[in-house]
């Protein structure tokens, strides 16, 4: 069995890593496929090119993810791994952090590869 | 409305304002002109306010606005109902140097009067010092649908900076001569502003409100 946590974590630590650079949003697309889907503070996209397009249209060039909290489980008979993520996010221009969570389901593809299924993300205030 | 902690000032009115609008257009450069409102100011981050109390001195006394600044979560999508909600008056803010941020003000103008029905608002474009201007001041109608006040202000060079809280001041007071006996201390201008190009648009804005509205409707707005 493949190791679900280890895979989650280093999934996250790509993603955010990535989310966070400068135009980094534009590169994220290859972590998704046609059936992925994406619901961004109740906004619901689906395929990799819609969300994409979302995550690039964001009104500022670069965030900081501070990861909090990441837990892992397996998910269904074909290796899904499903990652909950808590944290702060701050961004570029912006004086105080953000709480936020997100939650995706992520699948094999190819052997040794995963794709994003699901994506929900929220900000977290009342 | 205050947040806990906040000294207040007995025997003065005090009114919830929110300012909304979209990420960019220069919400929390207004906001922090004025000076006693960015000494006293406090953040609450379960709701993700910056809430700045703002003093003006009046023929009627003294009256403060609660001005409700957010922390960018409008950067990610709509602003929850918590902010919205009890406000007593709003100002919409765009920029003039951007199209989409216009585009958005009818949005805004839903979520907002979805929660406050009936309040005082004001539609403010901002950064008119701007050499780049997109928004044309004979272009900016959506006022006129909704019968809110427009302004033209620019923060940095804090033209017009007391306009919209006199008027919400007026239509809260319900008083339309309410002036101010006595100017807010601001933070010195970044940026001058060309009066004279200045006062060639507000001329025009003067005429366009004798013109008729164009035929089309919010959702051709909303495009």
């Amino acid at each position: 069995m493949t190791d679900f946590e280890s895979v989650g974590k280093a999934f996250v630590g790509h993603y955010y890593k990535t989310f966070d650079a400068p135009g980094g949003r534009a590169q994220l697309g290859s972590l998704y496929q046609d059936t992925s889907m994406l619901t961004w503070e109740g906004q619901q996209m689906q395929g990799a090119q819609a969300i994409v397009q979302k995550l690039s249209s964001l009104p500022f060039q670069s965030c900081t993810h501070h990861v909090s909290t990441m837990d892992c489980q397996p998910s269904g008979q074909t290796g899904g791994i499903i990652v909950s993520v808590t944290g702060q996010l701050l961004v570029e221009g912006e004086q105080h952090p953000l709480k936020f969570s997100q939650v995706f389901q992520l699948m094999p593809s190819t052997p040794g590869n995963y794709f994003v299924l699901n994506d929900i993300f929220r900000l977290n205030y009342a | 409305m205050a947040l806990p902690g906040m000294q207040r000032q007995e025997g003065v009115p005090e009114f919830k304002l929110v300012l909304i609008g979209d990420g960019g257009t220069g919400k929390t450069t207004f906001v922090k002109r004025h000076k006693s409102g960015e000494f006293e100011k406090a953040y609450e981050p379960t709701i993700g306010v910056e809430v700045h109390p703002l003093d003006f001195h009046t023929n009627y006394g003294a009256l403060r606005f609660y001005c409700w600044d957010t922390a960018g979560q409008e950067k990610f999508g709509g602003l929850r109902e918590g902010y919205y909600i009890h406000a007593n008056c709003a100002i919409i803010m765009f920029d003039v140097t951007s199209r989409l941020t216009y585009k958005s003000v009818p949005v805004w103008h839903r979520d907002l009067t979805r929660v406050c029905e009936n309040i005082p608002i004001v539609l403010c474009g901002n950064k008119v010092d701007s050499k780049n201007r997109q928004v044309k001041a004979k272009h900016v109608i959506f006022h006129r649908k909704k019968n809110l006040q427009y302004f033209e202000i620019s923060a940095r060079s804090n033209y017009q900076y007391e306009k919209p809280f006199v008027y919400l001041a007026r239509k809260l007071v319900g008083d339309n001569s309410l002036t101010l006996v006595k100017a807010p201390a601001l933070a010195p201008p970044d940026v001058v502003i060309d009066m004279e190009a200045q006062a060639k648009v507000e001329a025009e804005l003067q005429q366009a409100v004798n013109a008729p509205l164009p035929d089309a409707d919010d959702d051709e707005l909303l495009e």
